[in-house]
């Protein structure tokens, strides 16, 4: 069914498959540009994949300007000022940003920075505020969840404040994703069945949200369907290749159809707990997924359904009910599976939360802008019992 | 039926400057409505404990604005001590912006074809601001409008429409009685600061 209105933008060149990364030097030359800033952080470094992209320019007249290599956990408004000065100070012309969120996010944020000039970040906060034309941006990602490398959002830790700011603009978009199989293969068990679930929780929300539209749909169904394949396969053996780049196309296409669809009540009690309990992003979509679709069964049973084949189950006609039932019942399956393998926790008390922060943490996620798009009212009471039930 | 009303229509759009007088009446319609919903804001602010609940934990002297893209209208709202207070039809010094992308979008709204949620949903209102404050002002606009429209609009547009027991009912009746007053003093004040 087509919605009552829908947008869909997404102008990133995709760079996917055995090595992408040494096409870098080539692409940069027409985007205009010949000295990169690489924005990573230590354990990137740490785990050689800088060494990969290094390789790549050491025959192109295209340089490394800088590396940055001190993005921390959540990016920051002061690293996006360092960063910023940095580029200038070392007179870069585009970013290469390695890394999971974070350090896309925190290359996004720099160049707000920058496009700001000597203007304060915090003016741009919001959707749609930046108007000016920002620096190119590349982006490699080293996790396959979070998709940040086709997304128009950046998150960035307001170190004054202690808040996190989101940024919304089509201007943030990256011109460039490279998706090289070499760049997921140091990733630990544990983060690879996390950032995979967080890659299902998008292309699950993207397709069951308010602002589903036939476009995302497409980009959603093909993103379970790989997640299908090779979640359990990347998470058992990470030098699974085929399995590792699948992931990454899975989340490349999740990133795609939630950037344009939004997310909804997952993410909204996650980006929660996240601020409240310190659950990694990933883990609190993964624990919260089943139960925030069994939340929303009433309003959207046939599309909860409609999954269902995709993860795997019954293909016979079953009611759109018993159907939805079996998606989430496929959804749990999952999980157990993943925390067989990597030891992932399958509740949010084996995830260090405490019962006594429920009730903050409740208060915290209906402030949460993602709850617009959830297609079931959700109040401050609803989401206890949901973090009451995951618990 | 339909041939006599597209008919009308035909030569409503043939008048000279017929979107230009299109443009205007559905300014001054906004104009008027957003006018409503600011005294509304008030009025129920003063009653419905539901109002006075939700907006507990704002700060106060928290200004909200309620607007289209770009030249207006607007209206100004401000939180103190327990109640939202109406600042007048400009945009005062706001803390977050609710813009609507274009007097369409405002009208969808604003005649309750449209929940403000759905139209957050499909892009139509621009955020300005903090995204909780967004989320604040969405909860509290939910509210008026409960007390404001007739139940089979708020089944209509609400994800889940609210069942108003008896004291919320009388509550109801009440503000509806101060509307038009409260409307009367309000247009008053604006006249005597015109002149």
């Amino acid at each position: 069914m087509l919605p009552n209105y829908y947008q869909f933008y997404c102008p990133v060149k995709i760079l996917s498959g055995q090595l992408a990364v040494s096409n870098i030097p080539f692409e940069m030359k027409l985007l205009g540009c010949r000295r990169a800033m690489i924005v990573t952080d230590k354990g990137v470094v740490k785990a050689g994949l800088i060494d990969i992209v290094k390789s790549a320019f050491a025959d192109s007249d295209a340089k490394i300007g800088h590396i940055f290599d001190e993005v921390p956990q959540d990016s920051s408004d002061k690293t996006a000022n360092r960063i910023a000065q940095m580029y200038k100070t070392e007179r870069c012309d585009c970013f290469i940003a390695v890394g999971g969120g974070s350090a896309l996010d925190s290359a996004k944020g720099a160049n707000i920075v920058l496009s700001a000039d000597s203007g304060d970040i915090l003016d741009f906060q919001g959707a749609d505020k930046i108007t000016s034309d920002l620096q190119p941006l590349i982006a490699i990602p080293t996790t396959a969840g979070t998709g940040s490398e086709v997304t128009k959002v950046a998150v960035i830790y307001n170190e004054t404040t202690e808040t996190k700011m989101s940024f919304v603009s089509d201007k943030l978009y990256p011109n460039l994703a490279v998706i090289d199989p070499r760049m997921t293969l140091t990733m630990p068990p544990m983060i690879t069945a996390a950032t995979g679930m967080d890659a299902l929780t998008h292309a699950v929300e993207a397709y069951t949200c308010l602002q589903k539209n036939p476009i995302d749909d497409i980009y959603a169904k093909t993103a379970i369907d790989l997640i299908r394949r090779y979640l359990i396969r990347a998470t058992e053996d990470g030098k699974d290749m085929e399995a590792r780049m699948g992931m990454a196309n899975a989340a490349l296409f999740a990133g795609i159809a939630f950037s344009n669809s939004m997310v909804g009540m997952v993410h909204a009690l996650a980006h929660a707990l996240g601020g409240v309990c310190h659950v990694p992003h990933g883990m609190a979509n993964a624990i919260l997924l089943p139960w925030c679709l069994e939340y929303n069964i009433p309003k959207v049973p046939e599309y909860i359904a409609e999954l269902s084949g995709l993860l795997g189950g019954a293909r016979a006609y079953l009611e759109p009910l018993e159907q939805a039932e079996e998606t989430i019942s496929l959804i749990r399956n999952l999980l157990k599976k993943l925390n067989k393998i990597s030891g992932m926790p399958e509740k949010l008390r084996d995830a260090k939360v405490l019962e006594d922060q429920l009730p903050e943490t409740a208060e915290a996620a209906i402030n949460d802008g993602a709850l617009v798009y959830n297609p079931r009212e959700v109040s401050y009471e609803d989401a206890l019992n949901v973090y009451r039930k995951a618990f | 039926m339909d041939f006599i009303i597209e008919r009308g229509l035909a030569q409503l759009r043939s008048i000279p400057f017929y979107p230009v007088i299109q443009s205007r009446s559905k300014y001054e319609l906004i104009d008027i409505t957003l006018t409503v919903i600011g005294v509304a804001f008030e009025e129920v602010s003063k009653r419905a404990p539901d109002l006075k609940q939700e907006i507990s934990s704002w700060n106060d002297g928290r200004r909200c604005a309620l607007g289209v893209f770009p030249k207006g209208p607007f209206i100004t709202l401000e939180k103190r001590g327990d109640r939202i207070h109406y600042l007048g039809k400009r945009e005062i010094d706001p803390d977050m912006t609710f813009l609507f992308k274009n007097l369409d979008s405002a009208l969808l709204v604003l005649t309750a074809q449209m929940s403000a949620h759905q139209a957050l949903a499909e892009s139509r209102i621009l955020l300005d601001g903090q995204v909780s404050y967004g989320m604040e002002l969405n909860r509290a606009l939910a509210i008026v409008e409960t007390y404001l429209f007739p139940q089979f609009i708020l089944n209509k547009i609400f994800k889940r429409p609210p069942t108003l027991n008896m004291y919320q009912l009388a509550t109801k009746g009440i503000i509806y009685a101060a509307m038009g007053p409260a409307l009367l003093k309000n247009g008053l004040k604006c006249t005597l600061k015109k002149q």
